[in-house]
C-alpha cells in the first residue's frame, strides 16, 4: 500500500511537471509551478522526508511563483516607465533600460 | 497498511488530480481557485499521512502549508488583479465543498489522537485552513473591485 501512495504521488508530480512545461504563458506557468511544489512536498512526505517537504513547500509553493509573477509584472511595466520621458532611448533593448536605471540610481546617490 | 493511508491516497488521487486539470487549463480565474483548493487538499492529505505513519511531527508540514497556502493565494489575488478584474471568479461550489471536507478529515483525526495537545494542534490547523480559504476565496472574488479603486493613486505615486 505504501507503493500505491508512492505511485500516486509520482504520477501527480509527473503530470504537473508536464503541465508546467506545456503551459506557455509565464503567469499561468507560475500557478502550475506552485502546484508542482505542492505535489513534490506530498511526495517527500510519502517518502518519509518531512524536512525536505517543509523546505520544498516554502521554496516551491511560495517563493518561486512569487518571483516569477513579480518578474513578469516588472517586464510588462517597463515600456511605460521608458515612455515617461527618460530620454531618447529608442533601441528597445532591456540592457539599455537597465543602464538608464543604474545611471538614475547613481545620480540619486550623488 | 491502515485506513488513514488509504484515505490519503484517495484524497490525493481524486482531489489533487482534478485540481491539476483545473490549474493546467481554462481561464486564469479558474486556475487560481483550483490552486487554492489544491493547497487545502494537500494539507488534509498530509494530516492523514501523519496519522497513518503514526509520526506526529509530520503535522508540522500541514501547519506550514495551512499558513502558506492562503497567503500565496492572497499574493496571486494582488498580482493577477488585472486578469481577475476582467473576469472575477464566479462559482463557489468547489470552495465550499473543499471547506466542508476539512471537518470531515480533522474531526476523526482528533478523535484518533485523543484529548490533549495533539488534538488542539489539529483543531487549530483545521480552523486555520477554513478561515484561510474563506479569506482567500473572498479576496479572489473582490480582487477586481478593490484593485480598481486602489490602483489609480498607487500607479500615479509610482510614476
Amino acid at each position: 500500500m505504501d507503493d500505491v501512495l508512492i505511485v500516486i504521488t509520482l504520477l501527480l508530480v509527473a503530470a504537473s511537471a508536464t503541465a508546467a512545461v506545456a503551459v506557455r504563458d509565464p503567469v499561468r506557468q507560475a500557478l502550475v509551478l506552485s502546484l508542482l511544489g505542492l505535489t513534490l512536498a506530498a511526495l517527500f512526505t510519502v517518502l518519509q522526508a518531512p524536512d525536505v517537504a517543509l523546505s520544498q513547500l516554502a521554496v516551491g509553493t511560495a517563493l518561486t511563483p512569487l518571483l516569477l509573477t513579480l518578474a513578469v509584472r516588472k517586464v510588462h511595466r517597463r515600456p511605460h516607465t521608458r515612455d515617461d520621458g527618460r530620454g531618447g532611448e529608442t533601441t528597445g533593448s532591456t540592457e539599455s533600460a537597465g543602464a538608464i536605471e543604474s545611471a538614475a540610481a547613481k545620480e540619486r546617490g550623488e | 497498511m491502515n485506513g488513514w493511508l488509504a484515505a490519503a491516497a484517495a484524497l490525493l488521487a481524486c482531489g489533487v488530480g482534478p485540481t491539476l486539470w483545473g490549474v493546467a487549463t481554462g481561464p486564469v480565474r479558474r486556475r487560481v481557485v483550483a490552486q487554492n483548493t489544491a493547497t487545502l487538499l494537500v494539507c488534509l492529505a498530509t494530516l492523514l499521512l501523519a496519522q497513518g505513519y503514526d509520526r506526529s511531527s509530520y503535522v508540522d508540514v500541514a501547519l506550514v502549508l495551512a499558513v502558506l497556502g492562503p497567503a500565496g493565494t492572497l499574493v496571486y489575488a494582488r498580482l493577477l488583479a488585472e486578469d481577475l478584474k476582467a473576469a472575477p471568479p464566479t462559482g463557489r461550489a468547489g470552495t465550499w465543498a473543499a471547506v466542508a471536507l476539512t471537518p470531515l478529515v480533522v474531526v476523526p483525526l482528533c478523535v484518533a489522537a485523543g484529548p490533549g495537545r495533539a488534538a488542539l494542534k489539529l483543531l487549530a490547523i483545521g480552523a486555520l485552513l477554513v478561515a484561510g480559504n474563506m479569506v482567500a476565496a473572498r479576496a479572489l472574488r473582490g480582487a477586481g473591485r478593490t484593485d480598481c479603486e486602489g490602483a489609480g493613486p498607487a500607479e500615479a505615486a509610482r510614476g
